[in-house]
């Protein structure tokens, strides 16, 4: 009768996947509200939420059938993308349950999960995918509660380890590349093409690192002039795009575009009238902006997503304390979490509440029998006793008929939730 | 005796200096990359004091065998080092002169005071000018050729991506390869002027300015070359690891020359003034 609740998270990330598979599979923001109904639609699936960032897609779902709903989610990634064989798509997911999802959450929210370890944006990311479900109205009592709780792991990795302060995020490692190319960043103009939010992050590292000179294109001018503005930098128009990089030393790519924005030939040329003065390329697309055989031009140097990563991983090494550090948190907070999501089972919710009730009544009973009705004879207190009984009896009857009827997963957290809270039944 | 004894001793504060700059490159502690390059100037101290004395027992100041061109050479190199240290705080390059001095002042030790005896007539103003300027505008190619080699380095871990430690330690692409620039500026003057007051001091010595000489033909091919990159750098943007590799071999011609090339084609510069 009681239905079992389990999470599951269905995806693959900057560790699973290379950055072609990610893309092909991503769901752009516009479409998640669709992506979602589609996953509510899926038999096996009560609640869920969609999570697609440059380093992972991922599906959380909260369910009573495991394996159907691993089975369907499954389908629903592979359906998203065409550009792979399903079995190549298939080799890269990963799918957790249980206290593995449950862990695997906060980890991605505490940013342990992440390409560069501590860095701060996958927390915002989360919380928009999160607000993004809950406008949809696919989150109900669980994933809102693994939300948030996952929301409270990262407050607490973020300020009792030292990961965040000695964060490095994409942003400081291109800007420590750019170091070791260029020997002072003052004197270098950027270009930042594309408005996606990693290439902000690393203009804004690379301007807080020194760069004073920054030039925003973009296909939609008004854009680029907006986000010049809020770097004190030059909008140029896309189509000038090829005149102006002779101009630019570092070039920023984080543009949503299906095909290469610079080609190998056009980078040639340019170096040429650059009198083959280094050029670094930062690629941040969720598809490649940048032609990659770029980086066999000598004097130029062609950095991935990926590619950072593999920097950022030697940047690791030395933080490995303060990463054990977070994994105790998030330990415990899995142990927190899955207590929980025990007790929203109904059966002990209704033993828990009948408990509750008794001990009120006994601790009523007896107060009154010590004072007030210390005179009453033992039969009229059998019969008080009886009264009681029956009224908290009849007073539960409605909630714990309403709890043993099938409900779905949904509902029921829900109604268990309230009843805890109520009745403040977790309280000892 | 105490000449011996202060290159034996210049020999020692250079291993000295060698071993604290390994150990730099292995800890990555700050305090050696500090003190490494004063055990270095202490036996720069030592080794000019060495020099001083031989000056003054000669009485003029010449390299007339491989001993003393060693000696000579690795003094110049860690003076420039030295220079370049103060101005562009470059400890790594240290790591790379370090050992070289202290290989060189140990081969010189090893080969021991030849029977340095220069002809009277070769007692010129002419050669110590022609010697100084050679010895000098090779001693620049040396760290130029050590900057470039840092730069392929460099280089290569940017290009393919695998950072090691090394990578941290190394100076920025643009500062090596401007630094090469400021080598080959400086030592290609050097290096012209010394092949000019060669060419003129062998036409008054020997009657003939040019000679088909083995070591004529090494200096003039190594010219050519750093006066094709000096034109391509200013003209045509050759910078980077075109720049650093034509640096690389262009030393290597000149060192290749230095240490082996009176033995296998004989010549009669350096030791032979017959």
């Amino acid at each position: 009768m009681s239905v079992h609740r389990d999470i599951i998270i269905v995806g693959l990330n900057h560790r699973t996947a290379p950055i072609e598979v990610r893309e092909s599979v991503a769901v752009e923001a516009s479409l998640v509200p669709a992506a979602l109904r589609t996953i509510r639609n899926l038999r096996s699936v009560h609640e869920s939420a969609v999570l697609s960032t440059c380093n992972r897609v991922e599906v959380v779902a909260a369910t009573s059938e495991r394996d159907t709903a691993f089975m369907e989610v499954k389908r629903f990634l592979l359906d998203q993308q065409s550009a792979f064989g399903e079995k190549v798509v298939e080799e890269h997911l990963y799918a957790y349950a249980g206290g593995e999802a449950v862990r695997h959450l906060f980890r991605v929210a505490a940013s342990l999960d992440s390409m560069v370890v501590g860095e701060p944006q996958i927390l915002g990311q989360l919380k928009a995918y999160y607000s993004a479900a809950q406008e949809a109205g696919s989150v109900g009592a669980i994933l809102h509660r693994l939300f948030h709780r996952s929301f409270t792991v990262a407050k607490r990795v973020r300020t009792e380890t030292g990961i965040a302060s000695r964060a490095v995020s994409i942003g400081s490692v291109a800007v420590e590349l750019a170091k070791r190319i260029f020997d002072r960043l003052e004197d270098k103009t950027v270009m930042l093409i594309g408005a996606g939010k990693m290439g902000h992050l690393v203009a804004r590292q690379l301007k807080s690192g020194g760069v004073s000179s920054l030039m925003v294109t973009n296909r939609t001018f008004e854009t680029a002039v907006e986000t010049a503005a809020e770097f004190q930098g030059n909008p140029i128009r896309f189509e000038e795009l090829h005149r102006y990089l002779k101009l630019a030393d570092l070039v920023v790519g984080c543009a949503a575009a299906p095909d290469f924005l610079l080609k190998r030939e056009a980078v040639d040329e340019t170096l040429r009238e650059r009198k083959h003065e280094a050029m670094f390329f930062i690629d941040l697309g969720d598809r490649r902006n940048f032609d990659p055989r770029i980086n066999a031009l000598s004097n130029v140097y062609l950095y991935d997503i990926d590619d950072l990563q593999t920097v950022a991983q030697e940047n690791l090494n030395g933080r490995a304390g303060e990463v054990d550090k977070a994994e105790r948190i998030v330990d415990e907070e899995v142990e927190s979490f899955l207590g929980w999501l025990d007790s929203l089972d109904q059966v002990p919710t209704i033993v828990a509440l009948k408990e509750r009730l008794e001990a009120i009544r006994r601790n009523e009973i007896e107060k009154s029998l010590r004072t007030s009705l210390k005179e009453l004879s033992e039969k009229d207190r059998r019969a008080i006793d009886d009264m009681t009984s029956a009224i908290i009896g009849k007073i539960l009857h409605g909630p714990i008929s309403h709890l043993k009827r099938p409900l779905d997963g949904e509902e029921e957290a829900l109604y268990v939730e309230a009843l805890r809270k109520l009745f403040s039944l977790d309280e000892k | 005796m105490t000449e011996i004894l202060l290159f034996k001793g210049t020999a020692l504060l250079y291993l000295l200096a060698m071993g604290a700059f390994f150990i730099y490159l292995v800890l990555l502690k700050d305090v050696y990359a500090r003190v490494a390059p004063f055990i270095l100037l202490a036996g720069f101290v030592l080794h000019t004091a060495g020099l001083a004395s031989q000056i003054a027992r000669n009485g003029f100041p010449v390299v007339t065998d491989l001993h003393e061109a060693l000696s000579v050479y690795s003094w110049l190199i860690v003076g420039i080092y030295l220079l370049v240290q103060v101005k562009y705080r470059l400890t790594v390059l240290g790591c790379f002169v370090a050992p070289l001095a202290f290989l060189m002042a140990l081969a010189g030790l090893a080969v021991g005071p030849g029977g340095g005896e220069l002809p009277p007539g070769l007692r010129t103003s002419w050669l110590y000018i022609h010697v100084t300027l050679a010895f000098l505008g090779n001693a620049v190619f040396a760290l130029a050729f050590a900057v470039s080699l840092m730069y392929l380095v460099q280089e290569s871990r940017l290009k393919t991506k695998r950072m090691t430690a090394l990578y941290k330690l190394l100076p920025s692409l643009e500062r090596l390869d401007r630094l090469n620039y400021t080598f080959l500026v400086w030592g290609f003057p050097l290096m012209t002027l010394g092949i000019i007051t060669g060419s003129l001091w062998a036409g008054f010595y020997w009657g003939a300015y040019w000679s088909w000489d083995p070591r004529y033909i090494a200096s003039v091919i190594t010219w050519l070359l750093y006066a094709a990159l000096l034109q391509g750098r200013i003209t045509a943007g050759w910078r980077g690891k075109r720049a650093a590799t034509l640096t690389i071999v262009g030393f290597v011609v000149v060192l290749g020359y230095f240490l082996w090339g009176d033995a296998v084609f004989p010549s009669r510069h350096a030791g032979n003034f017959e």
